[in-house]
Protein backbone atom coordinates (compact mmCIF):
# COMPACT_ATOMS: atom_id res chain seq x y z
CA UNK A 1 0.00 0.00 0.00
CA UNK A 2 2.89 2.16 0.79
CA UNK A 3 6.00 3.13 -1.95
CA UNK A 4 9.29 4.18 -1.34
CA UNK A 5 10.91 7.32 -3.07
CA UNK A 6 14.48 5.71 -2.34
CA UNK A 7 15.66 3.08 -4.51
CA UNK A 8 14.74 0.00 -2.71
CA UNK A 9 17.45 -3.19 -3.56
CA UNK A 10 16.47 -6.22 -5.05
CA UNK A 11 19.10 -9.06 -3.61
CA UNK A 12 19.53 -12.27 -4.74
CA UNK A 13 20.07 -15.01 -2.20
CA UNK A 14 20.74 -18.06 -3.80
CA UNK A 15 17.53 -18.78 -5.75
CA UNK A 16 15.86 -16.40 -3.19
CA UNK A 17 14.87 -12.92 -4.71
CA UNK A 18 14.20 -10.16 -1.73
CA UNK A 19 13.40 -6.40 -1.50
CA UNK A 20 12.29 -3.87 -3.87
CA UNK A 21 9.11 -1.85 -3.84
CA UNK A 22 6.32 -2.91 -1.43
CA UNK A 23 4.19 -5.76 -3.65
CA UNK A 24 7.29 -6.20 -6.08
CA UNK A 25 8.82 -9.22 -4.58
CA UNK A 26 7.37 -11.96 -2.21
CA UNK A 27 7.96 -11.77 1.02
CA UNK A 28 10.36 -14.16 2.44
CA UNK A 29 9.80 -16.39 5.67
CA UNK A 30 12.17 -18.00 8.12
CA UNK A 31 11.31 -20.34 10.17
CA UNK A 32 13.11 -21.65 12.76
CA UNK A 33 14.42 -25.15 13.45
CA UNK A 34 15.58 -27.01 16.26
CA UNK A 35 14.46 -24.97 19.29
CA UNK A 36 13.68 -26.68 21.73
CA UNK A 37 14.77 -28.89 24.50
CA UNK A 38 13.85 -31.96 22.91
CA UNK A 39 16.39 -31.55 20.12
CA UNK A 40 18.72 -31.63 22.74
CA UNK A 41 19.87 -35.10 22.41
CA UNK A 42 19.58 -36.40 18.20
CA UNK A 43 17.27 -38.60 19.00
CA UNK A 44 16.31 -40.62 15.69
CA UNK A 45 12.19 -39.69 15.75
CA UNK A 46 12.85 -35.98 16.80
CA UNK A 47 15.19 -35.93 13.92
CA UNK A 48 13.03 -36.89 11.35
CA UNK A 49 9.82 -34.41 12.57
CA UNK A 50 12.88 -32.07 12.28
CA UNK A 51 12.69 -33.12 8.71
CA UNK A 52 9.08 -33.48 8.19
CA UNK A 53 8.91 -29.68 9.07
CA UNK A 54 11.08 -28.54 6.90
CA UNK A 55 9.89 -30.47 4.35
CA UNK A 56 6.58 -28.90 5.00
CA UNK A 57 7.86 -24.96 5.08
CA UNK A 58 9.19 -26.10 1.39
CA UNK A 59 6.03 -27.18 0.21
CA UNK A 60 3.97 -24.19 1.81
CA UNK A 61 6.56 -22.18 -0.09
CA UNK A 62 6.21 -23.88 -3.42
CA UNK A 63 2.37 -23.54 -2.94
CA UNK A 64 2.14 -19.59 -2.23
CA UNK A 65 5.26 -18.78 -3.60
CA UNK A 66 6.45 -16.93 -0.71
CA UNK A 67 10.43 -18.20 -0.39
CA UNK A 68 10.89 -20.32 2.89
CA UNK A 69 14.41 -20.20 4.78
CA UNK A 70 15.26 -22.44 6.86
CA UNK A 71 16.72 -20.96 9.87
CA UNK A 72 18.83 -23.02 12.08
CA UNK A 73 18.98 -22.63 15.89
CA UNK A 74 22.32 -23.32 17.26
CA UNK A 75 23.12 -23.13 20.77
CA UNK A 76 26.58 -24.83 20.76
CA UNK A 77 29.60 -25.53 18.99
CA UNK A 78 29.11 -29.19 18.97
CA UNK A 79 25.90 -28.60 17.67
CA UNK A 80 27.09 -26.57 14.31
CA UNK A 81 27.83 -29.70 11.81
CA UNK A 82 25.26 -32.12 12.65
CA UNK A 83 22.53 -29.39 12.74
CA UNK A 84 23.25 -27.93 9.54
CA UNK A 85 24.13 -31.09 7.68
CA UNK A 86 20.98 -32.19 8.47
CA UNK A 87 19.12 -29.33 6.46
CA UNK A 88 21.25 -29.05 3.82
CA UNK A 89 20.58 -32.81 3.29
CA UNK A 90 16.37 -31.19 2.99
CA UNK A 91 17.20 -28.06 1.12
CA UNK A 92 17.89 -27.93 -2.12
CA UNK A 93 20.71 -25.46 -3.12
CA UNK A 94 21.55 -22.64 -3.66
CA UNK A 95 18.86 -22.28 -1.41
CA UNK A 96 20.38 -20.33 1.51
CA UNK A 97 20.70 -21.44 5.19
CA UNK A 98 19.90 -19.17 7.74
CA UNK A 99 21.79 -19.48 11.27
CA UNK A 100 20.12 -18.41 14.85
CA UNK A 101 22.85 -18.43 17.07
CA UNK A 102 22.80 -16.33 20.41
CA UNK A 103 26.59 -16.85 21.56
CA UNK A 104 28.97 -14.85 20.10
CA UNK A 105 31.51 -17.76 20.38
CA UNK A 106 29.48 -20.35 18.63
CA UNK A 107 28.52 -18.14 16.00
CA UNK A 108 32.55 -17.46 15.66
CA UNK A 109 32.91 -21.33 15.36
CA UNK A 110 29.76 -21.24 13.04
CA UNK A 111 31.75 -18.78 10.31
CA UNK A 112 34.89 -20.77 10.41
CA UNK A 113 32.76 -24.04 9.68
CA UNK A 114 31.30 -22.89 6.99
CA UNK A 115 33.66 -21.11 5.27
CA UNK A 116 35.86 -24.86 5.62
CA UNK A 117 32.74 -26.63 4.11
CA UNK A 118 32.32 -24.47 1.32
CA UNK A 119 28.87 -23.07 3.25
CA UNK A 120 29.83 -19.05 3.33
CA UNK A 121 27.89 -18.10 0.31
CA UNK A 122 24.90 -19.71 1.18
CA UNK A 123 24.83 -18.50 4.73
CA UNK A 124 22.84 -15.96 6.57
CA UNK A 125 23.74 -15.11 9.81
CA UNK A 126 21.23 -14.13 12.03
CA UNK A 127 22.11 -11.86 13.26
CA UNK A 128 25.22 -9.39 13.43
CA UNK A 129 24.06 -7.49 16.66
CA UNK A 130 25.63 -5.54 19.43
CA UNK A 131 26.83 -8.08 21.35
CA UNK A 132 29.54 -8.99 18.81
CA UNK A 133 32.38 -9.22 20.40
CA UNK A 134 36.17 -8.16 18.77
CA UNK A 135 36.58 -11.93 18.40
CA UNK A 136 33.34 -11.83 16.48
CA UNK A 137 34.47 -8.73 14.48
CA UNK A 138 37.70 -10.14 13.41
CA UNK A 139 36.11 -13.70 12.82
CA UNK A 140 33.52 -12.12 10.49
CA UNK A 141 36.66 -10.31 8.23
CA UNK A 142 37.84 -13.66 7.96
CA UNK A 143 35.35 -15.87 6.98
CA UNK A 144 32.10 -13.33 5.88
CA UNK A 145 28.96 -14.76 5.44
CA UNK A 146 27.35 -14.29 2.02
CA UNK A 147 24.33 -12.96 3.80
CA UNK A 148 24.25 -10.73 6.92
CA UNK A 149 20.99 -10.04 8.76
CA UNK A 150 22.04 -6.44 10.76
CA UNK A 151 19.95 -6.86 14.19
CA UNK A 152 18.49 -2.65 15.13
CA UNK A 153 17.81 -3.92 18.35
CA UNK A 154 19.18 -1.21 21.13
CA UNK A 155 18.53 -1.43 24.64
CA UNK A 156 19.21 1.75 25.26
CA UNK A 157 16.63 3.12 22.85
CA UNK A 158 13.69 1.72 21.40
CA UNK A 159 12.59 3.92 19.46
CA UNK A 160 12.39 4.01 16.03
CA UNK A 161 15.69 6.62 15.78
CA UNK A 162 17.12 4.26 17.96
CA UNK A 163 17.40 1.14 16.70
CA UNK A 164 18.40 2.96 13.46
CA UNK A 165 21.21 4.09 15.26
CA UNK A 166 22.02 0.82 16.33
CA UNK A 167 22.95 -0.23 13.08
CA UNK A 168 23.89 3.57 11.89
CA UNK A 169 26.88 4.33 14.60
CA UNK A 170 26.70 1.23 16.92
CA UNK A 171 24.65 3.34 19.14
CA UNK A 172 27.81 3.80 21.79
CA UNK A 173 28.23 -0.13 22.29
CA UNK A 174 30.47 -0.42 19.13
CA UNK A 175 33.07 1.63 17.53
CA UNK A 176 31.12 1.92 14.72
CA UNK A 177 27.82 1.12 13.13
CA UNK A 178 26.92 -2.79 11.90
CA UNK A 179 26.61 -1.17 8.61
CA UNK A 180 29.91 -0.29 8.48
CA UNK A 181 31.36 -3.11 9.81
CA UNK A 182 29.00 -5.78 7.51
CA UNK A 183 30.51 -3.17 4.20
CA UNK A 184 34.25 -3.12 5.42
CA UNK A 185 34.10 -7.42 6.25
CA UNK A 186 32.96 -7.49 2.23
CA UNK A 187 29.32 -8.70 3.28
CA UNK A 188 27.42 -9.32 -0.10
CA UNK A 189 23.82 -9.16 1.14
CA UNK A 190 22.92 -6.85 4.12
CA UNK A 191 19.76 -7.60 5.30
CA UNK A 192 18.32 -5.29 8.18
CA UNK A 193 16.10 -6.43 11.40
CA UNK A 194 14.45 -3.71 13.03
CA UNK A 195 14.81 -5.73 16.37
CA UNK A 196 11.17 -6.73 18.11
CA UNK A 197 10.37 -5.46 21.24
CA UNK A 198 7.78 -6.77 24.04
CA UNK A 199 4.78 -4.77 24.39
CA UNK A 200 5.37 -1.42 26.75
CA UNK A 201 9.22 -1.27 25.38
CA UNK A 202 8.10 0.66 22.26
CA UNK A 203 6.84 -2.52 20.66
CA UNK A 204 5.06 -0.55 17.56
CA UNK A 205 8.46 1.13 17.22
CA UNK A 206 9.70 -2.59 16.05
CA UNK A 207 7.53 -1.76 12.70
CA UNK A 208 7.53 2.10 12.53
CA UNK A 209 11.19 1.55 11.97
CA UNK A 210 10.51 -0.89 8.99
CA UNK A 211 9.73 2.25 6.50
CA UNK A 212 12.19 3.99 8.14
CA UNK A 213 15.29 1.84 7.91
CA UNK A 214 14.09 1.21 4.06
CA UNK A 215 13.70 4.95 3.57
CA UNK A 216 17.24 5.34 4.58
CA UNK A 217 18.95 2.52 3.29
CA UNK A 218 16.58 0.98 0.84
CA UNK A 219 17.87 -2.73 1.67
CA UNK A 220 15.48 -5.67 2.53
CA UNK A 221 13.59 -5.15 6.13
CA UNK A 222 11.49 -7.19 8.70
CA UNK A 223 11.86 -8.16 12.04
CA UNK A 224 10.66 -11.16 14.07
CA UNK A 225 7.54 -9.57 15.17
CA UNK A 226 6.19 -12.79 16.58
CA UNK A 227 7.98 -12.42 19.73
CA UNK A 228 6.41 -9.49 21.06
CA UNK A 229 3.17 -11.89 20.87
CA UNK A 230 5.19 -14.75 22.74
CA UNK A 231 5.80 -12.10 25.64
CA UNK A 232 2.89 -10.88 25.94
CA UNK A 233 1.75 -10.94 29.70
CA UNK A 234 -1.77 -11.27 29.15
CA UNK A 235 -1.70 -14.35 26.17
CA UNK A 236 0.88 -16.34 28.39
CA UNK A 237 -1.74 -17.16 30.69
CA UNK A 238 -4.71 -17.05 27.84
CA UNK A 239 -3.09 -19.33 25.49
CA UNK A 240 -2.35 -22.19 28.22
CA UNK A 241 -6.36 -23.20 27.81
CA UNK A 242 -6.79 -21.25 24.61
CA UNK A 243 -3.60 -22.79 22.10
CA UNK A 244 -5.33 -22.18 19.05
CA UNK A 245 -6.05 -18.55 19.39
CA UNK A 246 -2.67 -17.80 20.41
CA UNK A 247 -1.49 -19.57 16.90
CA UNK A 248 -4.10 -17.43 15.14
CA UNK A 249 -2.49 -14.35 17.07
CA UNK A 250 0.89 -15.76 16.52
CA UNK A 251 0.58 -16.55 12.90
CA UNK A 252 -1.38 -12.74 12.18
CA UNK A 253 1.20 -11.03 13.38
CA UNK A 254 3.54 -11.64 10.64
CA UNK A 255 0.71 -9.82 8.79
CA UNK A 256 1.99 -6.08 10.31
CA UNK A 257 5.51 -5.59 9.08
CA UNK A 258 4.17 -6.60 5.03
CA UNK A 259 1.50 -3.83 5.42
CA UNK A 260 4.74 -1.70 6.43
CA UNK A 261 6.27 -2.48 3.56
CA UNK A 262 8.74 -4.90 4.79
CA UNK A 263 10.85 -8.01 3.12
CA UNK A 264 10.58 -10.46 5.63
CA UNK A 265 9.58 -12.25 8.57
CA UNK A 266 11.49 -14.45 10.93
CA UNK A 267 8.34 -16.56 12.58
CA UNK A 268 9.32 -18.44 15.01
CA UNK A 269 9.47 -22.59 15.06
CA UNK A 270 9.10 -23.94 11.78
CA UNK A 271 5.94 -26.15 12.54
CA UNK A 272 4.02 -23.03 12.03
CA UNK A 273 4.52 -22.61 8.28
CA UNK A 274 0.80 -24.10 7.56
CA UNK A 275 -0.71 -21.09 9.41
CA UNK A 276 1.89 -18.37 8.81
CA UNK A 277 2.34 -18.91 5.05
CA UNK A 278 -1.62 -18.56 3.88
CA UNK A 279 -1.31 -15.35 6.05
CA UNK A 280 1.75 -13.92 4.72
CA UNK A 281 0.64 -14.59 1.18
CA UNK A 282 -3.16 -13.26 1.53
CA UNK A 283 -1.40 -10.02 3.12
CA UNK A 284 1.11 -10.29 0.20
CA UNK A 285 -1.74 -10.36 -2.36
CA UNK A 286 -3.27 -7.19 -0.82
CA UNK A 287 -0.20 -4.92 -0.73
CA UNK A 288 0.73 -5.90 -4.33
CA UNK A 289 -2.15 -4.89 -5.66
CA UNK A 290 -2.98 -2.03 -4.02
CA UNK A 291 0.98 -1.32 -5.53
CA UNK A 292 -0.18 -1.96 -8.69
CA UNK A 293 -3.87 -0.14 -8.63
CA UNK A 294 -1.77 3.28 -7.11
CA UNK A 295 1.36 2.63 -8.12
CA UNK A 296 2.02 0.44 -11.48
CA UNK A 297 4.10 -1.73 -9.73
CA UNK A 298 4.27 -5.03 -11.54
CA UNK A 299 4.31 -8.09 -9.03
CA UNK A 300 6.93 -10.99 -10.15
CA UNK A 301 6.02 -14.24 -11.61
CA UNK A 302 5.92 -15.87 -8.81
CA UNK A 303 4.25 -13.46 -6.26
CA UNK A 304 1.17 -14.98 -4.27
CA UNK A 305 -0.82 -11.80 -6.62
CA UNK A 306 -0.11 -13.99 -9.57
CA UNK A 307 0.15 -17.47 -8.47
CA UNK A 308 -3.20 -17.26 -5.97
CA UNK A 309 -6.08 -16.37 -7.85
CA UNK B 1 4.31 0.06 49.99
CA UNK B 2 3.80 -0.82 46.18
CA UNK B 3 5.33 -4.50 46.44
CA UNK B 4 6.69 -5.59 42.89
CA UNK B 5 6.01 -2.64 41.40
CA UNK B 6 7.51 -4.06 37.70
CA UNK B 7 4.66 -6.18 35.88
CA UNK B 8 5.73 -9.94 34.98
CA UNK B 9 5.40 -13.24 35.01
CA UNK B 10 5.41 -13.97 38.50
CA UNK B 11 3.11 -15.28 41.42
CA UNK B 12 3.27 -13.67 44.73
CA UNK B 13 3.73 -15.75 48.08
CA UNK B 14 4.36 -14.53 51.57
CA UNK B 15 5.55 -11.21 51.60
CA UNK B 16 7.70 -12.05 54.97
CA UNK B 17 9.79 -15.24 53.35
CA UNK B 18 13.22 -14.48 52.69
CA UNK B 19 13.17 -16.75 49.87
CA UNK B 20 12.96 -15.79 45.93
CA UNK B 21 13.03 -18.49 43.37
CA UNK B 22 13.90 -17.71 39.14
CA UNK B 23 12.31 -20.92 37.52
CA UNK B 24 14.24 -19.39 34.13
CA UNK B 25 12.73 -21.59 31.41
CA UNK B 26 11.42 -23.87 33.57
CA UNK B 27 6.91 -23.64 34.80
CA UNK B 28 7.09 -24.44 38.96
CA UNK B 29 5.02 -23.68 41.51
CA UNK B 30 5.52 -23.18 44.82
CA UNK B 31 3.55 -23.50 48.29
CA UNK B 32 2.41 -19.22 48.79
CA UNK B 33 3.56 -19.30 52.52
CA UNK B 34 7.39 -20.41 51.80
CA UNK B 35 8.29 -18.01 48.56
CA UNK B 36 7.86 -14.50 48.46
CA UNK B 37 7.91 -14.41 44.69
CA UNK B 38 9.05 -16.90 41.84
CA UNK B 39 8.49 -17.00 38.12
CA UNK B 40 9.81 -17.61 34.88
CA UNK B 41 12.36 -15.55 33.43
CA UNK B 42 13.44 -15.47 29.84
CA UNK B 43 16.09 -12.84 29.16
CA UNK B 44 19.20 -11.73 29.73
CA UNK B 45 18.35 -7.90 29.59
CA UNK B 46 14.72 -7.07 30.47
CA UNK B 47 13.99 -10.03 32.55
CA UNK B 48 16.77 -9.68 34.62
CA UNK B 49 16.01 -5.72 35.11
CA UNK B 50 12.25 -6.44 36.73
CA UNK B 51 13.38 -9.47 38.71
CA UNK B 52 16.26 -6.79 40.65
CA UNK B 53 13.61 -3.75 40.82
CA UNK B 54 10.95 -6.62 42.27
CA UNK B 55 13.36 -8.10 44.80
CA UNK B 56 14.88 -4.88 46.05
CA UNK B 57 11.02 -3.42 46.86
CA UNK B 58 11.07 -6.17 49.33
CA UNK B 59 14.00 -5.81 52.08
CA UNK B 60 12.47 -9.56 53.57
CA UNK B 61 14.17 -11.48 50.55
CA UNK B 62 17.36 -12.64 51.35
CA UNK B 63 18.35 -15.48 48.99
CA UNK B 64 17.15 -16.15 45.49
CA UNK B 65 17.63 -19.38 44.32
CA UNK B 66 17.97 -19.93 40.23
CA UNK B 67 16.72 -23.19 39.41
CA UNK B 68 14.81 -24.69 35.96
CA UNK B 69 16.00 -25.48 33.02
CA UNK B 70 18.23 -22.82 31.48
CA UNK B 71 17.45 -20.61 28.77
CA UNK B 72 19.07 -21.71 25.33
CA UNK B 73 20.90 -18.76 23.85
CA UNK B 74 19.98 -16.07 26.16
CA UNK B 75 21.53 -17.81 29.35
CA UNK B 76 19.59 -15.63 31.48
CA UNK B 77 20.37 -17.32 34.49
CA UNK B 78 23.94 -17.43 33.44
CA UNK B 79 23.70 -13.35 33.00
CA UNK B 80 22.04 -13.31 36.63
CA UNK B 81 24.76 -14.64 38.11
CA UNK B 82 27.39 -12.79 36.38
CA UNK B 83 25.72 -9.59 37.20
CA UNK B 84 25.29 -10.67 40.83
CA UNK B 85 28.87 -11.49 41.06
CA UNK B 86 30.84 -8.56 38.98
CA UNK B 87 27.61 -6.07 38.06
CA UNK B 88 28.19 -4.09 34.91
CA UNK B 89 30.66 -2.12 32.94
CA UNK B 90 30.16 1.63 31.70
CA UNK B 91 28.29 0.35 28.73
CA UNK B 92 25.90 -1.25 30.69
CA UNK B 93 26.76 -4.73 29.79
CA UNK B 94 26.71 -7.47 32.01
CA UNK B 95 30.50 -8.28 33.13
CA UNK B 96 31.46 -12.49 32.04
CA UNK B 97 27.97 -13.08 31.04
CA UNK B 98 27.96 -15.72 28.22
CA UNK B 99 24.02 -14.28 27.44
CA UNK B 100 23.38 -12.59 23.85
CA UNK B 101 22.57 -9.45 24.71
CA UNK B 102 23.21 -8.91 28.62
CA UNK B 103 22.64 -5.12 28.77
CA UNK B 104 21.37 -3.23 31.97
CA UNK B 105 19.79 0.01 30.83
CA UNK B 106 16.58 0.51 32.92
CA UNK B 107 17.73 0.79 36.28
CA UNK B 108 20.05 3.03 38.50
CA UNK B 109 23.57 2.14 39.60
CA UNK B 110 22.34 2.00 43.23
CA UNK B 111 19.48 -0.09 42.58
CA UNK B 112 21.79 -2.50 41.18
CA UNK B 113 24.58 -2.32 43.92
CA UNK B 114 21.25 -2.79 46.21
CA UNK B 115 20.43 -5.89 44.78
CA UNK B 116 23.89 -7.62 44.43
CA UNK B 117 24.46 -6.66 48.29
CA UNK B 118 20.73 -7.54 49.48
CA UNK B 119 20.62 -11.16 48.31
CA UNK B 120 22.53 -14.10 48.05
CA UNK B 121 22.31 -16.40 45.16
CA UNK B 122 22.04 -20.16 45.29
CA UNK B 123 22.76 -21.44 41.70
CA UNK B 124 20.62 -24.56 40.65
CA UNK B 125 20.40 -23.69 37.30
CA UNK B 126 19.25 -27.53 35.61
CA UNK B 127 17.44 -28.64 38.80
CA UNK B 128 13.59 -29.03 37.68
CA UNK B 129 13.10 -31.47 40.76
CA UNK B 130 10.41 -29.34 42.92
CA UNK B 131 11.10 -31.13 45.92
CA UNK B 132 15.11 -30.52 45.69
CA UNK B 133 14.31 -26.67 45.04
CA UNK B 134 11.56 -26.79 48.09
CA UNK B 135 14.27 -28.54 50.28
CA UNK B 136 16.80 -25.89 49.81
CA UNK B 137 14.03 -22.95 50.19
CA UNK B 138 13.18 -24.51 53.56
CA UNK B 139 17.08 -24.79 54.71
CA UNK B 140 17.46 -21.09 53.59
CA UNK B 141 14.48 -20.28 55.93
CA UNK B 142 16.04 -21.77 58.47
CA UNK B 143 18.83 -19.61 58.39
CA UNK B 144 16.93 -16.47 58.93
CA UNK B 145 18.60 -13.07 58.25
CA UNK B 146 17.40 -9.23 59.05
CA UNK B 147 15.40 -7.16 56.25
CA UNK B 148 17.94 -5.44 54.01
CA UNK B 149 17.10 -1.79 55.25
CA UNK B 150 14.04 -0.05 53.24
CA UNK B 151 12.52 -1.08 50.02
CA UNK B 152 13.17 0.22 47.57
CA UNK B 153 10.96 1.26 44.56
CA UNK B 154 12.10 1.94 41.24
CA UNK B 155 8.60 3.02 39.19
CA UNK B 156 8.77 1.39 35.65
CA UNK B 157 9.51 4.17 33.30
CA UNK B 158 6.49 5.27 31.13
CA UNK B 159 8.02 5.68 27.52
CA UNK B 160 8.07 9.61 26.70
CA UNK B 161 4.87 9.96 25.08
CA UNK B 162 5.54 11.16 21.33
CA UNK B 163 4.50 14.53 20.59
CA UNK B 164 5.27 14.73 16.57
CA UNK B 165 3.08 14.30 13.88
CA UNK B 166 4.85 11.70 11.86
CA UNK B 167 3.95 11.23 8.35
CA UNK B 168 5.31 9.47 5.27
CA UNK B 169 4.73 12.45 2.73
CA UNK B 170 8.31 12.73 0.75
CA UNK B 171 9.54 9.60 1.27
CA UNK B 172 6.60 7.48 1.34
CA UNK B 173 3.68 7.77 -0.48
CA UNK B 174 0.57 6.40 0.66
CA UNK B 175 -2.14 8.19 -1.42
CA UNK B 176 -1.50 12.00 -3.02
CA UNK B 177 -3.56 13.87 -0.56
CA UNK B 178 -1.51 12.98 2.59
CA UNK B 179 0.54 15.95 2.56
CA UNK B 180 2.16 16.77 5.71
CA UNK B 181 5.86 17.18 6.33
CA UNK B 182 7.81 14.44 8.14
CA UNK B 183 8.31 14.75 11.62
CA UNK B 184 6.17 18.06 11.45
CA UNK B 185 5.81 19.61 15.26
CA UNK B 186 1.81 18.53 16.03
CA UNK B 187 2.02 22.33 17.41
CA UNK B 188 3.07 23.78 14.20
CA UNK B 189 0.53 22.03 12.17
CA UNK B 190 -2.16 23.40 14.14
CA UNK B 191 -0.89 27.17 13.70
CA UNK B 192 -0.80 26.40 9.77
CA UNK B 193 -4.10 24.99 9.74
CA UNK B 194 -5.75 27.83 11.53
CA UNK B 195 -3.75 30.30 9.78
Amino acid sequence: MISFSKEQSILKMGDVTIGGQPGEHPTVLFGTVFYGKKYREPIPEVLDEARRFIRAQEEMSRLTGNPGIVDIFIDSTERIEPRISLVLEEVPGPRPISLDIPETEVRQAALKYAAEAGLSGRVILNSFNLGATEDELAALGEHPPGTAVLLGYNPRDFSADGRVEMIDTGAGYLEKGLMSYAEEFGIGNILLDTGATPFDHNAAETLRAIPVMKNKWGLPTGCAIHNTVESWLWMKGYRKEHRAEYLTCDAGSNALPVVMGGDFCVYGPIRNAGSVFPVVAMVDKFVAEGAEDYFGVTSSEDHPRRKLE
Amino acid sequence: MTLYPWRGEFTVGSETSQVAIDTLASRLDFPKEKVAIWGQHKTENLGIEKIMANVISNPNIRYLIICGEEVRGHRSGDSLIALHANGIDGNGRIIGAKGAVPYIENLPPEAITRFREQVEIIDMIGTTDLDKVLEKAGELASRPREPFGEPIIIEFVEREKGSQMKSFEGKIALHKDLVVDPYLEVEELALEAGS
